[in-house]
């Protein structure tokens, strides 16, 4: 599967006038495409912190001590603020836990939800455009350096430039009837239902305006055709005044409606035409489309097509591409080469700053070299690794000053709590441990970006012969559309105020035409979460981060607001890393889960594996504390609280409160242990050693229920 | 599992209306009618907005409400007088279409009068009612005592009958049902310690021995599983679920007899959840505790209460025992709110399907009005004659 999103030894801190608080202490997940990840754990464990290092918003007190957050060929961490704006909100949404205060008070809800869609149009445009052009230039270079005629190859790139176009042009205004067609039908079976059972909501004018300006714009030849826009358009000016002239009987209006929704249901069925190969022919052979039925238009435009330009364009584009990947190859077998050779400046025992900083330059201008310019999915090893070295670089020469400083603190603080402790008083502070960046650490780093960069060389070399060069052409092709589809896209106001009201309507939200010219006080606190969820979802993110969005909500609304995510996780594959502490839900939502505890993850697993398999205790504690339906004995609870941050436990975090704990949870920190492929956890007790232990009974029973109940289930399905 | 079947808070046809506009109103609740009984937990779930925190905050009379009664141990504490009025109007009506004589009407008129001014007077004077029969209640007990008692003894006594008198004069009905708020942030005043938030009403109620206000909050403290350093603490010093404990403690410290929990754990994480549950369950089995308890976590109330109640839209549309009502859900409403429950099954999870609620399509009441019915003993349903039938099939 694609990995979206890569998170690998990321670790925060947080200044405060009481010390370092270390809020994330070394954690690593993938997230990959069309997945749920539920990060769960209490209050303080972490998991927003998390969140919020993803989305580039962490408070002005943090620190990010070491760790990677990648995503599309960057690393999140390092790049600049202006480039932030591009992925946050757009790329990574976020549905915030409180939706009170993350909306803006005094803005009207319409204004708040077409903002960013209005101002992201514009830029999307731009970006677009300039995606578009490059990629067309680099494949028109790399078609004369792979031996094609310089002037056929301009020629030819210039002119899918400009049929394209058309195409894009053809095809959306298409699609804004088809959807539009399909969109006036959704509105319009409800309330035909409704007027049936004569009892129309109160919005219901405002809705039939609606149908009918949708039904206007489902006029095209290929959608509502002439044949009938005649009834069309006398449908469309009798039902407005059938349905306010009706006085209780709506049995006319029903039936008009009913008879208009006919017409735009057949129109919708229509088939439609290949508009790639018709803007083709419309741009280059000069002449009317040919009258004939759709399927043999579609033929006759694809030999017109494939004769003219298309088979010679993909042979050219074909060899280009595999002409600049054998060179991208050839630059990888070079940079394994130089790798492998720098190495030891990196390892010696204390590195030297001049050398380390000259053989990085070298080899961060060969990685960059081994960037093939023609491929699509950025590969994110190479695009990150100049930056990560760097980093790691910088951190390890200004840590051995800081370094030096950190450890006079701490022993002026020891020396201050002995004399204390000496002159008879008891303290009512500890010693923090000394701030102290571990050098070795940074080597270790350095060595494994070294070392997965060298691996992912090598198997892309050994993977060279299999490569399918057809498919990537094809898919390069793709490319070119969806970004000429986007500098076609234009978003007005109205269409943006259409979009909104379509959203609002899509997260449920009852009379949107009135609701979106009101403030958000007016909205009750589930409506309102809807309207952040919409707002996210405005942008058409890839990956969405929800923080808790329905802990505020009642089930019916949270099972709505579920459903909702999951649904529009289906349509759009989305990514999505939901946080949570309330179980049943991530039961319901999640693919895998990881489970935080003080800023580390405990168990990472499939559902199944954590709510039928689970192996930490601290897992075990958060799913007996929390009744089901059919629990009657004593919850158990988890004694204490979670352990101060700025003194973090030498320890398992969760040992005080463990009664499972052993001695060496007191005193070592346990590593991740694998139990399955999907599944591990961190705790002594999978030591093979450990003394066995069982789950809480209360957890025993239920996973037993269970599992019976779904066997009862099976057998009377 | 309640022993004893004393109704300690009936609520007879409670309607609460909010006014929005010249003659138009929202019902938050509208004609709701439920008892409690002694010693029980009563859950009441529904959606948000559908008047469960609004039918509670009328109860304690933090509302003045529209119509209907509220009796708490068999005294009126809150009364409404729209219904009275409406029937006043509907008689004059009657009176101008011919349908009644002169006379009769009258008599409705004058009867609805009367009614109006009880309810004003029980409305006002519920308290003082109460007041009044515990100062009996110390006068009987004491005096004779004093009469019989000698010298020391009885300097002592008179001192100890003055003390209750004025506490019985100050006492209130209404401070025998406390409530603890869904928000313990909120709910608790930034600007004062743990020790005066939690004294604050035994203060107003008349007590001024330092002495004994500091051992009660201690008492309480340690009740609710704090320690008695915590008294002079502030509360942002506290968690989340140490502050809903002291929101606890605030409510048990006047000894109530009926306690309205308003989404108490909503706003708190699973574990610390379990520890206000487990908390209030402790309570309840050593005081006798009564408790209403409004959630919208049916896990929650499922495990916690003896009899739910579930509200849609300001009307109670079920009421039933807790096992009863989750094995026989009769209200389509109900069912649809049941199978929304997330459970941390993930199988049955994949493979659990909404039921959804459409009041349009589910009933039809355009002839025939519904009403509160009794399907069996104890389960109550509101449904018009047609689904009577039908349910009371489906039961069997």
């Amino acid at each position: 599967m694609e990995n979206k999103l890569q998170v690998r030894n990321l670790r925060i801190s947080f200044r405060t006038s009481n010390g370092k608080v270390q809020a994330v202490r070394g954690i690593d997940f993938d997230l990959h495409k069309g997945e749920t990840l539920a990060i769960v754990g209490e209050s303080g464990s972490g998991k927003s912190v998390t969140s919020k290092a993803i989305l580039g918003i962490l408070a002005g007190n943090s620190i990010v001590e070491s760790g990677e957050i990648i995503y599309d060929g960057r690393d999140l961490l390092k790049i600049s603020e202006e480039d932030f704006h591009h992925i946050r909100g757009d790329k990574i949404a976020m549905i915030f836990q409180d939706p009170m205060s993350s909306l803006n008070p005094i803005v009207r809800i319409g204004k708040q939800l077409t903002e960013a869609m209005i101002l992201k149009g514009k830029v999307r445009q731009k970006e677009s455009r300039r995606l578009f052009n490059t990629y067309i230039k680099n494949l028109s270079k790399a078609m004369v350096s792979a031996g094609v005629d310089a002037a056929r190859a301009e020629g030819s790139c210039r002119n899918f430039d400009k049929f394209e176009f058309k195409h894009v042009e053809l095809e959306s205004a298409y699609n804004m009837s088809h959807d539009a067609a399909i969109e006036a039908i959704d509105d319009a079976e409800p309330l035909i239902f409704e007027l049936e059972k004569k009892q129309p909501s109160r919005d219901a004018s405002y809705r039939i305006k609606d149908i009918v300006k949708r039904s206007k714009m489902s006029i095209h030849p290929y959608v509502v055709p002439e044949s009938d826009k005649q009834r069309t358009s006398e449908l469309t000016s009798a039902i407005p005044g059938a349905f306010s002239h009706a006085k209780g009987d709506y049995t006319k209006a029903a039936a008009l409606l009913s008879e208009l929704v006919e017409i735009l249901k057949k129109g919708a069925a229509r088939p439609a035409p290949n508009f790639f190969r018709m803007g083709y022919y419309l741009t280059f052979s000069g002449k009317e489309l040919p009258d004939m039925p759709v399927d043999k238009l579609n033929d006759f435009l694809k030999d017109y097509l494939d004769r003219d330009f298309m088979i010679a364009f993909i042979a050219d584009a074909m060899t280009a591409i595999e002409f600049s990947a054998k060179e991208s190859k050839q630059k990888m077998a070079e940079a394994v080469e130089a790798l492998a050779k720098e190495r030891a400046v990196f390892a010696s025992e204390k590195l030297d700053k001049s050398a380390c900083y000259a053989a990085y330059k070298s080899l961060a201008e060969k990685v960059k070299a081994t960037i093939d310019p023609l491929e699509i999915t950025k590969d994110s090893l190479t695009y990150t690794f100049p930056t990560s070295v760097k980093s790691e670089l910088d951190t390890y020469f200004t840590a051995i000053k800081k370094n030096a400083k950190a450890v006079k603190v701490y022993e002026r603080d020891k020396r201050k709590y002995e004399r204390e402790l000496a002159s008879g008083k008891k303290p009512g502070w500890e010693v923090a441990d000394a701030a102290v960046i571990d050098l070795e650490l940074i080597k270790a780093n350095i060595a494994r970006i070294f070392d997965r960069l060298d691996e992912h060389y090598r198997e892309m070399i050994k993977s060279f012969d299999t490569r399918d060069f057809k498919a990537e052409t094809i898919a390069a092709i793709d490319y070119l559309m969806s970004n000429a589809s986007g500098v076609a896209a234009k978003v007005t106001r109205s269409i943006a105020k259409d979009r909104a009201i379509k959203l609002m309507d899509e997260v449920g939200i009852a009379e949107p035409h009135k609701r979106y010219n009101q403030y958000p006080f007016e909205f009750s606190g589930g409506m309102r979460q809807r309207i952040v969820i919409a707002i996210a979802l405005a942008a058409n993110p890839d990956i969405l981060i929800c923080d808790e969005p329905t802990t505020a909500l009642d089930v019916t609304i949270q099972s709505q607001i579920l459903e909702l995510i999951n649904k529009l996780k289906e349509e759009r594959h989305l990514s999505v890393i939901f946080i949570t502490h309330d179980l049943g839900v991530v039961a319901n939502m999640a693919d895998n889960v990881a489970v935080m505890y003080a800023g580390k993850i405990v168990e990472y697993g499939t559902s199944e594996d954590i709510f039928y398999r689970a192996a930490h205790p601290y897992t075990w504690a958060l799913l007996s504390s929390m009744p089901d339906l059919d629990t009657n004995e004593k919850l158990e609870s988890i004694p204490g609280t979670p352990p101060n941050m700025i003194y973090p436990p030498k320890g398992d975090a969760f040992a005080p409160r463990n009664k499972y704990a052993m001695q060496i949870d007191f005193e070592r920190q346990p590593p991740m242990f694998k139990i399955s492929e999907t599944h591990s956890a961190a705790t002594w007790l999978l030591h093979p050693d450990a003394p066995k232990v069982e789950p809480p009974k209360i957890l025993r029973d239920r996973i037993e229920r269970m599992s019976r109940g779904r066997n009862t289930n099976n057998e009377q399905q | 599992m309640s022993s004893n079947d004393e109704v300690l808070l009936r609520v007879e046809h409670l309607c609460q209306y909010f006014k929005i506009g010249p003659n138009a109103y929202t019902k938050a609740v509208d004609d709701v009618s439920f008892d409690i009984k002694r010693g029980e937990v009563f859950g009441l779930v529904g959606e948000s907005g559908c008047g469960k925190t609004t039918t509670g905050r009328s109860i304690i009379k933090l509302y003045d409400i529209t119509s209907g009664s509220v009796y708490f141990k068999g005294i009126r504490i809150a009364a409404g007088k729209k219904s009275y009025k409406e029937a006043i109007a509907k008689a004059k009506a009657d009176l101008k279409e011919g349908k009644i004589d002169k006379a009769e009407c009258d008599r409705i008129i004058a009867e609805n009068r009367a009614a109006i001014k009880t309810a004003d007077h029980d409305q006002k004077n519920c308290d003082r009612e109460y007041s009044r029969q515990q100062i009996e209640k110390a006068k009987s007990e004491y005096l004779p005592k004093i009469a019989a008692a000698q010298g020391e003894n009885k300097a002592k006594l008179e001192a100890e009958y003055k003390d209750v008198m004025r506490k019985a004069r100050k006492t209130k009905l209404v401070t025998q049902i406390q409530m603890i708020f869904q928000d313990p942030i909120a709910s608790l005043d930034p600007r004062m310690t743990v020790r005066e938030i939690i004294a604050e009403g035994l203060i107003i109620q008349g007590e001024r021995n330092k002495k004994v206000i500091d051992d009660k909050v201690y008492e309480m403290l340690e009740l609710v599983g704090l320690v008695r350093e915590h008294a002079s603490r502030y509360p942002h010093e506290f968690s989340g679920g140490q502050r809903q404990r002291i929101g606890v403690a605030r409510s048990i410290i006047m000894n109530p007899e009926l306690i309205i929990a308003d989404e108490p754990v909503s706003a708190l994480d699973v574990s610390v959840q379990a520890q206000v549950i487990n908390l209030l369950n402790d309570l309840r089995d050593k005081f006798g505790l009564t408790i209403m308890f409004i959630a919208h976590d049916l896990s929650v109330v499922k495990y916690f209460s003896d009899r739910i109640g579930v509200m849609y839209y300001g009307k109670m549309v079920e009421l039933a025992d807790s096992d009863e009502l989750f094995l026989n859900p009769m209200h389509p409403y109900t069912k649809s709110l049941l199978s929304a429950i997330p459970l941390p099954d993930p199988k049955y999870e994949k493979a659990r399907r909404r039921i959804t609620y459409n009041p349009l399509a589910a009933h039809d009441y355009s002839v025939d009005k519904p009403s509160f019915r009794e399907l069996k003993p104890g389960h109550f349903v509101m449904c018009n004659d047609a689904e009577y039938e039908r349910y009371m099939k489906e039961l069997k």
